[in-house]
Formats: C-alpha cells, sequence, structure tokens
C-alpha cells in the first residue's frame, strides 16, 4: 500500500529533528517526497537495485569502523555507544536505497538485493522473477526507531510517536469501522504505551539497582570502598577465575608477591568489614591533566606502571602501599578516602597509570579509633591468643615478627572449609581448631591480633603481583591473585603485613583451568586492541583516518569496475545493434527470398527447419543444416563448409527459377 | 536431531501460518517493529526505544482484543475450472453468502489449502533442487529444504481477495486468482473469511469448510513438428479397439457372395431377404500410431530433470495431431502404463490428466519400461522417448527399436555435463532451459 501523502518525508524530519540532523533531514524529505510531483523516473535494473545496496553496506562498514574508532572519548563522557550512533545514522546511509525505489520506474526494490545466496540463485535461474518489495513503510519505521536511538527523553518524542503512528495508521484502517471508533482506540493505545513506557523504565531502574548491583559486586569483588563480604564462614571451595584483570609493566627492583591494594576497612563485623566514616573527596589533577598527586614536594620514590579496565568508566584503582603521585591516568576525576581507596570517574575503556610511592607515602589516612578496635563477638579468643604469644610486652617490630611467627608457624593455607562450627565462631574455630584457611581468615585475624596488642591496623584487599607472562612479557594478575591482607600502623606508616602463607598462590594455580593458555591469548589480544583504541593523544581518530583510506578506495574501486563492466556491457549493446549478425550472408537467405517470391514464404516465427518440411523442399535439408551452423554456432563453419554451403545454395537457385517453383495451394486459391 | 529439526520447522511453520493468517500487512510491520524496538529499547535508560515498544505493543494487543468479536456467518461456493496450468495465473469465482441481518462490509477472502507440511520421511529423504550448491550449515540443518518442500506441496499461491460489500443476507461473486506452482492436485480445504479490526492490524477470522480440488498440468513448451518416419500399421480391431485386445475387425459394407468367402462371413438375415447369399466385408485398419515413452526413473522426488521431462513429454502429447493417428503414453509407475488418445479413442486431455499425476518409479529398473513398450512394438508407426540419462540400459532400447526398424526419436533431459556425450542424432534438453532447447530443434 502507498504511504499517505508526506509521511515518508514527515518520518525523515522526526529523525532529523530528534538526532540534531534536521539540515540534513530537509533536503532529503523535499527529494522523497518530491518523487510524487515529479513524473520522470530511472529505469533501474535489478543490477543497479543490487549496487546500490551494496553502496548503501560499504557506507554502514565504513561509518561503523569510524564511529566504533572515534567515540571512545564521547562514550567515556557519558555520550552513546557507536552501535547507538552508527543506528541513528540508518536513515542517512540507507537513503540512497529509498530514494532509488520512489525514482525508478519498477517502483519497488528486488529482494534478492538484500541477500546474497538469492543473487546467486537468480544468477543461475534468470527466467526466475525475483519478488519485488515496497521500502517505504519500513524505511518510516527505520526513521522512528532511529529517532529514538537519539534518547531525547521529552514529551515531545513520544507525541511525535503517537501523531506519526496515528497517520501511518490512518490509511490501514478497516473501513468497516467509523473514524470514531478508530481515534478512540488510538488514544486509548497511546495512553496505555505511555503507562507502560514510564513502568518498564522504572522496572529496569529497579532491576538495576537490585539484581545488576549484585551481580555487579560478584564480578568485581572487592572494589566497593565502603565494604568488603568476606567468605569467612563459607563453606565448600572457593573457586576464582583465570581472567586477567591487571597487567604490571616489568621494572628492576620489583619485588614479587608485590601487592596492589584496592581499598582497605577499618570495622570488621563478622563476616563483613566496613569503611566508617570513609567518604570520598576530589583529587584536583596538575595542569596537565593526567597527574594525580595525594601529597606536594615529595621526592621520587619507586614506579610502577599498572594496565586495568574500567566498567563503564568507572572503577577502583589498584595501587602499592604508600602512593603518593599518580602520573598519566587519563580519566576526568579521581577521588580517594582517608582509608586509601581511588577511585577514579569518567575513563575510558582501558587505563594505563604510573603509581610513584614510598614506605611513608600519604595515601592512608593516620589511624583513629576504629583502627584499635576488636569486636566484642571476637575479643575472648583475641584476647586469649594474644596474651599466648606476649605481645604486651612487645614493642611495634616485635609485636609484627610475632604474628607473622605464630601464623606460619602454626597454619596452613586451605581453600576449602567442610563444616560450619556449631558452638564457635568463625575465628574461633580458624585459631582452636582447623587453624587453617584462606587470606581472609590470615587478615582478618592478623588485624584483630594486632589490634589487641595496640597497633592500629586496618584490612585490606586487592591483588597480589606474582605471575610472569612469557606471552605478554609483563607481570599479570588474575582474577584468582585477589588477596586479603593486614596494614598495620608502625613507627609512624602503614605497613602491609601478609601472614598469608606462601604457597597460596600455588595452591590457587593447582586451580587454574587446561585452558588457561587459551584464554590468556585471547585476553591478551582483547588487551592490545584495547589499547589501541583507548590510546592516546588522538592516535584513534588518527588510525581512523588512516583505515579510511583503504576502504573509501575500496568503495571507488567497485564503483568504477562496476561501472567500467556496465559501460563494456552498453558497447556489447551496440555492437549488437549495430554490427551484422553472425551468418547475415548466408546464401540461405537467397533461397528464402527466392521462395517467398513464388508464393511459399517463411512464416512469422517460422523455423526454418519446419518450413522447409512443410513446404516439402526436402532437399534443402544440408543448406538449412549448414546455414543454422553458419548462423547460431559459436565455433562458426569451417571453409570447406562455407564454401559448400554457398555452392549448394547457388546450385539449388539455378536449379529453381521462381517460375518453376510450384505456388502454394492455399495462395493460388487466393489468387483466383 | 534430525527429528527435533523436524518438529522446530513443522511448529515454525505452523507459527508463521497463523501469523499469516491472524495479522494484516501493518500488523505484520508493527511485529517487525515490535521486534526491533524491543532489541533497540533493550536498555531503557540508553535509547527512548522502549517507548515505541509499549506503543506498538499497546497498539497490537487492543487490536487483538478487539477482533475477539466477529458475529459473521457465511456460506461459500467455489467454481473451478477443469484444469489449470504449471506457472499461469487463474482466476476462478467464489460466491460468497452473508447468512446474517447486517451489512458485511470490508471483509477479504482467504483460501485455505491443504497442510503442507511434509512428513518426515519425506523431510528426510527429499533434496532440494541445488542443494548440493547450499554451504554446510543450510545442507545440514535443512531450513531451505524445508522451505522448498513445503512451497512444493502447498501448490499454489493464492493472493487474498478483498470482498465487496455483502447486503444483510445477500450473495456476491469475486474471482480469485491462483498461481499452481507445481502439477499435480492442489487441494483446498475451505475458505476463511477475515475481518480486519478498527486500526487495520489484526484479522478476526471465520472459516468455511469447503474441501475441492484443482488439477494442475505440466508446463508445456511450443514443440517443432516431430517428423517420424515409418507407415502405417495394421490395427487390430479397427479405431474402436485399437487400444484394446482383440482381433475383431472393422465392418464395411454388405456385397454378394463371391466364391471363396469363408461361410462365416455370410450374413444369413441379408441373404433371406435379398434371395442371394450376401456377405459382411470387412477392412482391415491401417493408421499411423506412435508411442510416447517416458523415463519415470528417477531417485527422488522434486527431481527438475523429471519435472521437465513431463513437461517435454506434455507438449508432445498436445503437438501431435490426434485426429489422424494414435498416441500412446508409455511409462512405469507402481506397474506399467499404456494411455491412447487419438482419433476419437480418447482425448489429448486424459494423457495431460495422467501427466499431471505421474510420481518417479524408485522400485523397478528401465527394463520394465523396455519390456512394456516391446509388447506393443508391432502396432507402432514410431516411437518417441522421452529419457532421464543415456546409460546403457536406455541405449539398449533405442538401439532394440531400431532394430525392429521402428522410426525413434529420442530425448534426453539432464543436466549440461550430462548431455555433452549424446550422439548427434539424439536430442539433448538441458534442465531448466527445455523451452530454449526445443526452439533449436
Amino acid at each position: 500500500m502507498t504511504p499517505p501523502p508526506l509521511l515518508l518525508g514527515a518520518g525523515l524530519l522526526f529523525w532529523g529533528w530528534q538526532t540534531g540532523f534536521l539540515l540534513v533531514a530537509l533536503p532529503l524529505a523535499v527529494l522523497i517526497e518530491a518523487a510524487r510531483a515529479l513524473t520522470w523516473r530511472l529505469e533501474l535494473s535489478g543490477t543497479d537495485f543490487h549496487r546500490v545496496t551494496d553502496l548503501c553496506t560499504l557506507l554502514i562498514a565504513v561509518s561503523g569502523v569510524y564511529l566504533f574508532s572515534t567515540t571512545g572519548t564521547a562514550r567515556a563522557a557519558g555520550g552513546p555507544r557507536a552501535m547507538t550512533l552508527l543506528f541513528q545514522w540508518f536513515p542517512l546511509l540507507l537513503f540512497p536505497l529509498i530514494a532509488s525505489q520512489v525514482y525508478s520506474t519498477a517502483g519497488k526494490v528486488p529482494l534478492t538485493a538484500f541477500f546474497w545466496g538469492l543473487r546467486r540463485q537468480a544468477a543461475r535461474d534468470p527466467d526466475a522473477r525475483p519478488v519485488p518489495v515496497d521500502l517505504r513503510y519500513v524505511y518510516f519505521s527505520l526513521c522512528i526507531l532511529s529517532a529514538s536511538a537519539a534518547n531525547r527523553r521529552t514529551l515531545e518524542f513520544y507525541a511525535g510517536l503517537c501523531a506519526l503512528a496515528g497517520w501511518g495508521l490512518w490509511s490501514w484502517r478497516s473501513r468497516r469501522f467509523s473514524p470514531l471508533w478508530w481515534a478512540p482506540l488510538l488514544v486509548v493505545a497511546a495512553v496505555a504505551g505511555y503507562g507502560g513506557h514510564i513502568v518498564l523504565h522504572r522496572l529496569q531502574q529497579a532491576v538495576e539497582q537490585t539484581a545488576f548491583e549484585y551481580i555487579f559486586s560478584i564480578v568485581n569483588r572487592d572494589a566497593d570502598p565502603f565494604r568488603a563480604t568476606t567468605a569467612i564462614g563459607h563453606l565448600g571451595s572457593l573457586k576464582f577465575s583465570d581472567r586477567t584483570v591487571l597487567r604490571v609493566e616489568p621494572r628492576e627492583g620489583l619485588r614479587v608477591p608485590f601487592l596492589l591494594r584496592e581499598a582497605s576497612y577499618d570495622v570488621y563485623n563478622s563476616p563483613v568489614w566496613v569503611a566508617s566514616g570513609a567518604s570520598f573527596a576530589a583529587v584536583q589533577p596538575d595542569a596537565d591533566g593526567e597527574t594525580w598527586k595525594f601529597a606536594v614536594g615529595r621526592s621520587p620514590g619507586e614506579r610502577v606502571t599498572v594496565s586495568a579496565y574500567l566498567n563503564r568508566g568507572r572503577g577502583v584503582l589498584a595501587l602499592p602501599g604508600g602512593a603518593f603521585e599518580i602520573d598519566r591516568l587519563a580519566v576526568v576525576g579521581v577521588r580517594r578516602n582517608r582509608l586509601g581507596a581511588v577511585k577514579v570517574e569518567e575513563g575510558l575503556g582501558l587505563i594505563t597509570y604510573t603509581a610513584l610511592f614510598a614506605a611513608d607515602g600519604p595515601l592512608d589516612g593516620p589511624p583513629i579509633d576504629a583502627d584499635l578496635l576488636v569486636p566484642p563477638r571476637e575479643a575472648a579468643i583475641i584476647s586469649r591468643i594474644a596474651s599466648e604469644l606476649n605481645l604486651a610486652s612487645r614493642s611495634p617490630s616485635e609485636k609484627l615478627e610475632a604474628v607473622e611467627a605464630y601464623f606460619s608457624q602454626n597454619f596452613r593455607y586451605s581453600i576449602w572449609k567442610g563444616e560450619r562450627p556449631r558452638r564457635h565462631t568463625e575465628l574461633e574455630e580458624f585459631f582452636l581448631r582447623s587453624r587453617s584457611g584462606h587470606c581472609e581468615y590470615f587478615a582478618t585475624a592478623t588485624v584483630l591480633l594486632l589490634r589487641a596488642a595496640g597497633v592500629p591496623a586496618r584490612y585490606a584487599v586487592g591483588f597480589s603481583v606474582q605471575e610472569w607472562s612469557r606471552l605478554e612479557q609483563r607481570w599479570i594478575v588474575r582474577a584468582r591473585h585477589a588477596h586479603a591482607w593486614a596494614l598495620a600502623y608502625v613507627d609512624g606508616a602503614w605497613r602491609d603485613v601478609d601472614t598469608t602463607p606462601a604457597v597460596w598462590a600455588d595452591a590457587e594455580r593447582d586451580e587454574a583451568s587446561i585452558l588457561e593458555p587459551l584464554r590468556d591469548l585471547w585476553s591478551w589480544g582483547g588487551f592490545l586492541f584495547s589499547r589501541w583504541r583507548w590510546s592516546e593523544g588522538g592516535g584513534v581518530g588518527e588510525y581512523a583516518a588512516w583505515l579510511l583510506i583503504p576502504l573509501v578506495l575500496l568503495l571507488v574501486w567497485r564503483l568504477y569496475s562496476r561501472r567500467r563492466v556496465g559501460r563494456g556491457a552498453g558497447e556489447t549493446t551496440g555492437s549488437l545493434a549495430f554490427a551484422p549478425r553472425p551468418g547475415h550472408d548466408s546464401e540461405f537467405y537467397l533461397i528464402e527470398r527466392r521462395l517467398d517470391a513464388a508464393g511459399r514464404g517463411r512464416r512469422p516465427a517460422e523455423p526454418a527447419s519446419a518450413w522447409i518440411e512443410r513446404i516439402h523442399a526436402t532437399e534443402l535439408r544440408p543448406i538449412v543444416a549448414l546455414h543454422y551452423r553458419y548462423r547460431f554456432d559459436p565455433a562458426g563453419l569451417a571453409a570447406s563448409e562455407r564454401e559448400a554451403l554457398r555452392t549448394s545454395a547457388e546450385a539449388w537457385l539455378g536449379e529453381h527459377p521462381v517460375a518453376l517453383i510450384a505456388p502454394d495451394p492455399i495462395v493460388l486459391e487466393l489468387r483466383r | 536431531m534430525r527429528r527435533l529439526l523436524y518438529r522446530w520447522f513443522s511448529s515454525f511453520s505452523a507459527f508463521q501460518h497463523r501469523l499469516d493468517r491472524r495479522f494484516t500487512r501493518a500488523g505484520s510491520l508493527a511485529l517487525g517493529v515490535l521486534g526491533a524496538a524491543a532489541v533497540i529499547g533493550l536498555d531503557t535508560n540508553r535509547t527512548v526505544g522502549y517507548q515505541v515498544l509499549t506503543l506498538v505493543l499497546a497498539l497490537l494487543l487492543i487490536s487483538a482484543a478487539s477482533s475477539l468479536v466477529f458475529r459473521g456467518r457465511f456460506s461459500a461456493r467455489r467454481v473451478l475450472p477443469r484444469f489449470a496450468s504449471v506457472g499461469v495465473p487463474l482466476t476462478y469465482r467464489v460466491a460468497i453468502a452473508n447468512e446474517t441481518g447486517r451489512r458485511q462490509e470490508g471483509l477479504v477472502l482467504l483460501e485455505e489449502l491443504a497442510d503442507p507440511r511434509p512428513s518426515f520421511e519425506e523431510f528426510v529423504t527429499a533434496r532440494e533442487p541445488g542443494e548440493e550448491r547450499r554451504n554446510w550449515f543450510d545442507r545440514k540443518v535443512g531450513y531451505p529444504r524445508w522451505a522448498w518442500l513445503v512451497s512444493q506441496k502447498r501448490g499454489a499461491v493464492v493472493a487474498p481477495r478483498p470482498l465487496p460489500s455483502l447486503a444483510p443476507a445477500g450473495e456476491t461473486e469475486v474471482g480469485v486468482e491462483i498461481t499452481p506452482l507445481r502439477r499435480g492436485y492442489v487441494r483446498f480445504t475451505g475458505l476463511t473469511i477475515a475481518r480486519p479490526d478498527p486500526l487495520g492490524l489484526v484479522h478476526a477470522l471465520k472459516t468455511i469448510r469447503l474441501p475441492q480440488s484443482l488439477l494442475v498440468l505440466p508446463k508445456r513448451y511450443s514443440m517443432p513438428a516431430i517428423l517420424l518416419g515409418g507407415r502405417r500399421t495394421y490395427q487390430p480391431g479397427g479405431v474402436a479397439l485399437a487400444s484394446s485386445v482383440g482381433d475383431s475387425e472393422e465392418f464395411v459394407a454388405l456385397r454378394d457372395y463371391r466364391a471363396g468367402d469363408p461361410m462365416r462371413r455370410i450374413h444369413w438375415k441379408s441373404w433371406a431377404r435379398v434371395g442371394r447369399p450376401v456377405v459382411r466385408e470387412y477392412q482391415d485398419e491401417f493408421f499411423v500410431r506412435h508411442a510416447l515413452v517416458l523415463d519415470t526413473f528417477t531417485g527422488r522426488d522434486g527431481d527438475l530433470a523429471f519435472e521437465d521431462a513431463v513437461s517435454v513429454a506434455a507438449s508432445i502429447a498436445v503437438s501431435v495431431e490426434t485426429q489422424e493417428s494414435l498416441l500412446d503414453l508409455m511409462f512405469v509407475g507402481p506397474e506399467a502404463y499404456c494411455v491412447t488418445a487419438g482419433r476419437g479413442v480418447g482425448h489429448t486431455d486424459r494423457l495431460l490428466e495422467v501427466l499431471a499425476c505421474v510420481g518417479p518409479c524408485r522400485d523397478k529398473p528401465f527394463r520394465a519400461l523396455h519390456r512394456a513398450v516391446m509388447e506393443r512394438h508391432t502396432s507402432l508407426s514410431g516411437c518417441v522417448c522421452v529419457l532421464l540419462a543415456w546409460d546403457e540400459p536406455r541405449q539398449e532400447f533405442v538401439r532394440h527399436l531400431e532394430a525392429l526398424g521402428t522410426p525413434t526419436r529420442v530425448f534426453v533431459v539432464g543436466a549440461r555435463g550430462a548431455l555433452d556425450a549424446l550422439p548427434g542424432d539424439i536430442d539433448g534438453l538441458e534442465v531448466g532451459r527445455i523451452g530454449e532447447g526445443l526452439a533449436r530443434r
């Protein structure tokens, strides 16, 4: 069915209004609606439509590559994704196709234009007529959907949507019913749709706030700087992923295992560690926008360069203890809290930063009372162990050594826990019975013991850098290298105290999947691609521009080669029209004229062989056979055969003057 | 796995059929927009596609609700022609009577054809023409084959026909166009009267049971004259019995007895009437009788070569002038068949009817046809063979005919490569280019 006048134009204008391409949409709308007024049309063949479709496909591919490689910064700043932008461009990119339809004599596009399989089929069977498709309503729908991708949350969008839907549906309405039926139903649908979309949006928000954050917290465990739920008390075996989460560039003097902390916590309420009073404050960058200092005027300390992925441009940085400066961190905002957690906002998908650190770095705030608090539930066992170790009488450094020695000599590492204690707390079970556990047991026990001994301590989570990748030639940190340890405030500075037996890394490695090398290869490929994609200094745009050149050349080549083929075909057609046909000089035509003159001529569309049989001129059979070959055989006639055709035809002509040929009895009858 | 795929395809086809019936074209477009909007609006924070989704969903739901009530009662009568031809659109009449007391407007007539879904065995054994050129996935999964089988078994395309206004208790007659897609019977099961809802998206349906069938004749091509040598042959029993068994002869006249006439030819009643011996005079019938031999020995259904061979046979059958000669159509199906037409014995239509329904023979060798033809060769003036290959059994068959002095014309239908090695006196016809091939003869 033909869309009502101006509907397509209105759809295009609506699209242009919503996406900000109004100046583009206006001429397109005029062009497409002008087809109603103009009478001239293009004689487009199926092949022409194929070319137009190919052109549109190429335009989409080129635009996709361009957008994919250049929208990084926009996306980081909360802008749309490349795919969404590409979808917004669709009405423009597909305009050649709809224009070719409305300005063609056929008025429809063959279905073969959209499927290679159908094109091949059509090539095999030239007689088959391809199914014609009218794209106008589809294009109109596409304009509306592309307009929706602009994400303009205004009432005007919905009002425009309803108006266009009503306009489009008007011509489809059933004539059986009065418009007084049609209009109220449309209004009811519009109201129901309005209520429905509000409900749908709120539903998604509710789902996001619960399920998504829950999943997010599982996937990115320990990334919440306010709260860390430990697996203390968890039954069964702990499983961690092989996924590579951080990459640390090699440098001289890096001692492994090297701890990179994401957050620390000060209040324990089994099994949860919480950061109290840990609100975040913004950090101001230096003039270059990529250097973030936590203290001014510090001498250069050690440095480590880390690459990490961000989720939706946000994340918590993994930093070494005592970090005082971060260089080359391309994000819009950095915030830190007093417990040493550093959040970044509006960054690219992959960030690579260099952290400068020193033993007395200012990342962590000074200790407060909470750093000495032992929860009442665990106080009995902690004070008992502390007194057994005689910690009270030792100096802070000796206390650390005593605690480390106590755990290394009496405890072993395990990620398996078989049963839940019935009369003890989890820590009592750990200290008195099992004497085995994973890093969270060790870290929590260490923190509480140190606190009981009067040393301010915090629970820290992050990653342990310990695996060298020969493939990547750098240190890689997997999700299973997530670790927990204690921070102790000794001699005016926070020190990492890791009492987990060193075998933990081996135990985790044993859990690795046999597919790990393949995953590593995939992960490395992804990392290289991301680094190229998110590289700094407009490199992406530069690459994209270079990438566009071969694509544009490809486009030009394709168009040119096709045009050349087309022109060649045209020349052939022209030559066919004017050049003599093969076999045009056959002497058989003389015989034909002779017989025609005698009233025994050939009927229209009668094959020569059938004709000579009809007039019983069987002596002409060999001449006709030679004539056929001369006329139609691509190989033509040999010289001797050509001569035979000539001589036999001349001989027949000599023997059969017009007067001697008996006329057709019917002709005779008519002459009478 | 194949059974699972079969069930999926079967369910999908049924679902698609219901969708086609239930939704108007605007409704189908709305469904498409609904799907696209669901994808685009999946994240309600990122686009406002979900607003399109809810509006279209509301429109469809309201349309579906308003199509629940349709108080129409109709009766119908379909007037089908005797035959149709493959690929030739045909218009037939359908009379619809409104059996309610109110005027019925804006209705659409939809024809219901028999369920075209193939059986599992058909799905597994059939091969779509050109299937070997499809990619691995299509060959393994077999959806293109399924779609082809469904279209073949449906047999025809019938366009929806908008109905004019139906007066209360009135009747109207409309022409419905059908385009047959294959030879054989197209079976109708009923008619559906569809009423679009006020928004024009969803149909309310009333189905009337009206089983009928239409015979679709094979495609026919323009044939050049087939000139077979040979002579008239003695036909025992004359024209009337030319196609049956027996040795009676054609009565010509009565004449006076001559010495030597057999006693059994004396016509006693005439002798009694005229007073002298009178005998019955008989004339032996000599006329041209050709055999049209169709090779049905192909491995599978839907073989394009076989279909083209049937079309060639049909073209020959209609081109032979049967006023002056007889034409025996001979082929082997479940048994050997011989159908005769010409000189008033049978009409060419009968041959076409038989050809419309002929199927491939899988359980017998070519030898069966060879034997069947040889049993009748004495009465044959000439023989036109439409063969599917040029292998040893077929060559032997043709050699045998020639050795018996029966003028023979042979057409071999096959793919281009299979025709290259044919001798010069055998006509090769390339599959898919039969018309072109025949025009060159």
